[in-house]
């Protein structure tokens, strides 16, 4: 990088876009709402010779509602959070957006940059995944859909391809009844410490359970067992605290966190009218 | 510059229009930006220093520019402007460089290669006073500054930088008539201001003189420090304060003014220092605390001993911990008449970066373990926690345990109304109720003037050193000066203070300011009827402690205030929601009505700060959350229903009341715990311990108990010593 | 690069690096101090300012993303905004560091809900950190400048 700064790419077609990112790959930091990379720069962990900002291609924010849920990746947090389709047919994934930070954050975060991100501590992304979405990844080789739990693979990695970006979120309809849950041990405006994500939908349910280590955790056989009602929902809790292997940080110790897996799993599905 | 905290009764404000400037909005001509490069090791020699590396344009200091200034501290001669042989905790200054810009200084840092040697540390207060524990300072040199107004008494070859004692009648003799005695250990956390604005100074040298702007609460204090660094006469340094974005103690002593300063010697230019956030946990924080309590009472509820051995953690250099441990030491009885107490306070340095004055100054810690313990106390007598203060608590013409006097008296009153705020009696079992009275110090001895000057258009400026942080001690004291003057606030103005322009003054720390001023200038204004252009009040409070008895004026004018609060309890995860909570304070006079509310509402917010979540969090002596993403302060959403009294009383004095309503909040909501039968003995009261201590079915840990008695008898055995 | 965007009502330009942040560019370039920062991640609001009417984080905004946007601070409230005049009627402040975002913040919301709850002002401002703890009298003033009676 040049003692001016890193350079500022700002394509204005989805094409030029798929372009640089093929051509750059991880040369180029991508700039979607900007929240993580500014942090990150600010901390200095990050020092990119190039960003790739997705501002200037139109058609990349939408919400569609037909049936299934079509986000488009520079939808903001804010519109997910207000936006009358998404209260209608997914109102848990409403509210979880509804969470996220401040208003401030959520005016200029984005679906695409938080599932890009792959941070640990959001509440989007187990709700996504208990929602059963998809992530629509382009590249040279064309087009792939991800489930969210194949997406997100560990701290701040995901299934993208460094040629790759993100274009669309999918999310199936036929919701009947979903729940979030964001447990918080210290500040209201504390990120969790442990978050869980539920929803039923034609009887079927998902559950993951977010902040407490890496990745989501979803466990389906557990979900099927509860769907069947062979399992009570307090078994269900332990049983999910017990196969996860939680980190310890300023929110609470792994131990503990264990201990409020177990809790705010069976109260999750105590409020899904599950016993 | 004009009053940026002028009255509030007009349309705007410098404040809500964002006009008003802080001491890291500062600017100067050909000003530079310095930033500090710092220790990565709790301790270690420094082996070698090379900034080959760093460019043109970037002045470097290190220790070989500084080996001509001496050493400082305000209390015990502790500090160098940068490190010299060692490195004493995780982020001590080790080099600093100046540069045009800010960015240019920041790239110049990395360039910079230190080798160390590593060398044992001690990191908490009981690891440091282990026998064989490695010493941070070998030996103890007491200051000369101004704000080492106690017999200091260090103890050399230890990790001891100040020991106090109360010796009040014999507590081995009287715990044997008690008919009963409990004892118990509790811990404080260590815990960070968060001044939203960080440290700032600026410094110049102009004409033979050292000039700073800074923001700080104690300018004397600096000048003569500074002017002991540099060897100059205290008349040679002059400091402005700019406002303040807050402090609560953080911006006290010599902070960032030396290194700026010498910088600018270097440079031969202004140079500017502003924390990034980050080091603000590398600055100054609270000391985390130690105390083993016991009580003897008899039957009847009746106090009879209480002995206390409180350790208080100062990091690596006392700062004014020193002060802390002896207030720390001098509240631990609380308000209550005990024939028989002895305290032994220590003050302790580990490899982790320096304590200091905090909101409440030790006495937040010694009133969460003293107030818990009386609860404690009650349940082993089967007593209500509130009868049993009201039957010890201390009256008018009580004698304290340190041989003084005590009046306008308050506590009572204070307790009673907030019992009756929270509906404490409305069950008998209080559950989910807590209570707590204390007792807290001002600064003594002190002195403090002021001066008038009337101006030919018939308005009238003050010359004042109080430093304005957003507490109002300013536009008080220009209410008050009009009031005496019989003039419009409007034709008061008062500048920032300028040590060239302004009479001495202790300093504005221990919520003094409003009440030694509204004295002074009593004292001014009369002088100024006499003189008619420029008129000088001075108030010389005496006092102090002998450091081996404990026996004196502790205080000239105490602090008086009691809490209640209402908690619930999410058993399944140790969560608390506190309900409400509610403060009664002896304000004797309210000077400025809403601003005393926002001193109450804002120390109760940081008092359920400091009992719910606040801690900073160590490993191997670094900072683990010096971010205010995993360290935490309480927002909106965190608010109980929050209710608050001024107690007032015809003809009383005006009372300061920056503090005192932090201090309660965290024993009251202790206390309400252990009403539903949960005792917790660590502060902050965090959703794990409350678990903790509910799967231990509210038992105490006998285990730790014994083992604490064991290092307090030994401490003692070797404090007795000195 | 050159980024072009309106402040405070008029015309602005800069020549600017790519990972400048907004809050750097208002307090140095064009001297508003009343942008300020507190903690770099975005998280406390002491750098709120309005982007197209929105509050943003000014501290974890690259310039860049202004190009053509219109950006308020509190110096564009003119200093007896309804707004601002009901924090100074409330007392609503102590060493007043956090008030311009409080102010924005406010404003904001007050568009969007015009009569807000306690509960709904907690949301829209709990972003916004108070260590001097004037949560209570913000409160008050959020109401006053909503005309509400009472809370």
């Amino acid at each position: 990088m040049e003692g001016n700064g890193p350079q500022w790419l700002a394509p204005t077609s989805l094409d030029e876009a798929l372009g640089m990112r093929a051509e750059l790959q991880e040369e180029a930091t991508v700039v979607a709402g900007g929240t993580f990379v500014g942090v990150l720069m600010n901390v200095g962990f990050m020092a990119p010779a190039a960003l790739l900002s997705l501002r200037g291609v139109p058609g990349l924010s939408y919400i569609r509602a037909d049936g299934e849920l079509r986000i488009g990746p520079m939808t903001t947090h804010r519109a997910m959070e207000l936006s009358p389709d998404v209260r209608r047919g997914w109102p848990a994934l409403a509210r979880a957006f509804g969470e996220v930070a401040s208003p401030r954050v959520r005016n200029q975060a984005t679906v695409g940059g938080v599932l890009a991100d792959a941070d640990y501590a959001s509440d989007p992304p187990a709700m996504f995944l208990a929602m059963g979405a998809r992530a629509v990844l382009r590249g040279p080789k064309g087009v792939r859909e991800v489930p969210i739990e194949n997406f997100i693979l560990g701290y701040y990695e995901t299934a993208l391809a460094p040629d790759e970006l993100l274009v669309e979120v999918r999310v199936p309809g036929g919701v009947e009844a979903g729940v979030y849950r964001k447990f918080r041990t210290r500040s209201s405006e504390d990120r969790p410490c442990v978050s869980v994500a539920a929803v039923r939908r034609g009887g079927e349910l998902r559950l993951a359970v977010g902040a407490a280590t890496s990745t989501p955790q979803y466990f389906p056989d557990l979900c099927a067992a509860v769907g069947s009602g062979t399992r009570r929902a307090r078994e269900i809790g332990e049983e999910y605290a017990s196969r996860i292997e939680p980190i310890s940080d300023s929110r609470g110790s792994a131990e503990y966190r264990r201990r409020v897996i177990a809790v705010e799993v069976r109260r999750a599905l105590e409020e899904l009218a599950y016993v | 510059m004009s009053d940026p905290t002028r009255s509030s009764d007009t349309m705007s404000d410098p404040r809500a229009d964002g006009s008003i400037r802080y001491s890291q909005d500062m600017e100067m001509e050909g000003m530079w930006h310095a930033r500090i490069l710092r220790s990565p090791y709790a301790h270690a020699r420094i082996r070698r220093i090379d900034t080959s590396a760093v460019p043109e344009g970037v002045v470097v200091l290190t220790r070989d520019d500084i080996r001509d200034l001496n050493r400082y501290g305000c209390q015990i001669r502790d500090e160098s402007v940068l490190a010299m042989d060692e490195v004493m905790f995780v982020g001590a200054p080790v080099v600093a460089v100046a540069a045009a810009t800010r960015r240019a200084a920041d790239e110049a840092l990395p360039l910079i290669d230190v080798d160390y040697d590593e060398l044992p540390a001690v990191f908490t207060e009981m690891e440091a006073i282990a026998p064989g524990a490695p010493l941070v300072h070998p030996r103890h040199y007491i200051s000369e500054n101004d704000a080492a107004y106690f017999g200091m008494r260090p103890i050399d070859g230890t990790n001891i930088c100040h020991r106090f004692r109360i010796r009040h009648g014999d507590v081995d003799r009287a715990f044997a008539e008690c008919d009963v005695v409990v004892e118990e250990v509790f811990t404080t956390d260590s815990a960070a201001h968060v001044p939203m604005e960080p440290h700032a100074s600026l410094a110049r040298w102009h004409e033979g003189r050292l000039e700073v702007w800074s923001g700080t609460q104690t300018p004397f204090n600096n000048r003569m420090d500074l002017a002991g660094i540099f060897g100059l006469q205290p008349e040679q340094v002059r400091i402005v304060c700019p406002p303040m974005g807050g402090s609560f103690g953080a911006k006290t002593f010599v902070r960032t003014e030396a290194i700026a300063a010498a910088l600018a010697r270097k440079t031969g230019r202004p140079v500017k220092v502003v924390l990034d956030r980050a080091e603000e946990w590398q600055t100054m924080n609270r000391h985390p605390a130690t105390l083993w309590m016991k009580i003897g009472a008899m039957r009847d509820g009746t106090l009879v001993a209480k002995h206390v051995a409180c350790w208080a953690n100062t990091g690596a250099h006392a700062d004014s911990g020193p002060g802390v441990a002896q207030k720390m030491g001098y509240a631990s009885p609380g308000p209550y008449r005990i024939p028989n107490v002895w305290v032994d306070s220590h003050c302790v340095y580990t490899n982790t970066p320096p304590n200091g004055a905090y909101r409440g100054y030790g006495q937040m810690q010694c009133i969460w373990a003293s107030e818990r313990l009386m609860d404690m106390l009650a349940r082993r007598l089967d007593m209500d926690p509130y009868t049993l203060r009201m039957k010890n608590i201390l009256r008018e013409g009580d004698t304290y345990c340190t041989g003084e006097i005590m009046h306008d008296v308050a506590f009572e009153e204070c307790l009673r109304r907030s019992a009756e705020a929270i509906g404490y009696h409305t069950s008998d079992d209080h559950a989910g109720k807590g209570v707590c009275v204390l007792m807290k110090g001002m600064q003594t001895p002190s002195r403090a003037s002021i001066a008038i000057e009337a101006e030919d258009d018939g308005t009238f400026t003050i010359r004042c050193a109080t430093i304005e942080m957003g507490q109002g001690a300013r536009p008080a004291i220009r209410q008050m000066a009009a009031e005496l003057l019989g003039v419009p606030m409007e034709r008061v103005t008062y500048p920032d203070p300028d040590t060239d322009l302004v009479p001495y003054d202790t300093r504005t720390t221990s919520s003094r300011s409003t009440h030694v001023m509204s004295r002074a200038l009593v004292e001014a204004v009369r002088d100024l009827e006499k003189n008619g252009k420029r008129g000088v009040g001075e108030v010389t409070d005496k006092g102090g402690l002998d450091p081996d008895t404990g026996q004196g004026i502790a205080s000239s004018h105490w602090h008086q205030g009691a809490a209640g609060a209402v908690v619930d309890v999410d058993v399944e995860t140790g969560k608390l929601h506190v309900r409400h909570v509610h403060a009664s304070i002896y304000a004797g006079k309210v000077v400025r009505r809403a601003a005393a509310e926002l001193q109450n509402e804002g120390s109760i917010i940081m008092g359920l700060g400091t009992a719910l979540f606040e801690n900073i969090t160590f490993d191997g002596g670094q900072v683990t959350n010096a971010n205010l993403s995993d360290y935490n302060i309480p927002s909106f959403h965190d608010m109980p229903r929050i209710t608050h009294d001024l107690v007032e009383r015809e003809g009383a004095q005006v009372y300061g009341l920056g503090e005192t309503a932090l201090p309660p909040i965290p024993a009251a909501i202790g206390n309400a715990l252990a009403a539903s039968g949960i005792h917790m003995t660590a502060l902050p009261m965090t959703a794990e311990r409350v678990l903790a201590s509910i799967d231990g079915g509210g038992t105490v840990d006998e285990a730790r108990r014994r083992e604490m008695r064991d290092i307090v008898e030994a401490g003692l055995h070797r404090s007795e010593k000195s | 690069m050159k980024v072009q965007f309106t402040l405070n009502g008029a015309p602005a330009d800069v020549d600017v690096r790519a990972d400048e942040m907004l809050l750097d560019v208002l307090r140095e370039r064009f001297g508003l101090l009343s942008v300020r920062e507190t903690c770099g991640l975005g998280v406390c609001g002491s750098c709120t300012v309005l982007v197209d009417a929105e509050p943003i984080s000014s501290c974890i905004y690259l310039t860049p993303m202004a190009q053509g946007r219109s950006i308020t601070t509190v110096e564009g409230l003119g200093g007896t905004h309804p707004v601002q005049r009901a924090f100074v009627e409330a007392h609503a402040f102590q060493c007043g560091y956090c008030t311009p975002g409080m102010i924005l913040a406010t404003k904001r919301l007050l568009e969007e809900t015009p009569h807000p709850t306690d509960h709904e002002i907690d949301t829209a401002l709990g972003g916004n950190l108070c260590r001097c703890g004037c949560y209570l009298k913000i409160r008050d003033a959020v109401h006053l400048a909503a005309g509400n009676a009472g809370g």
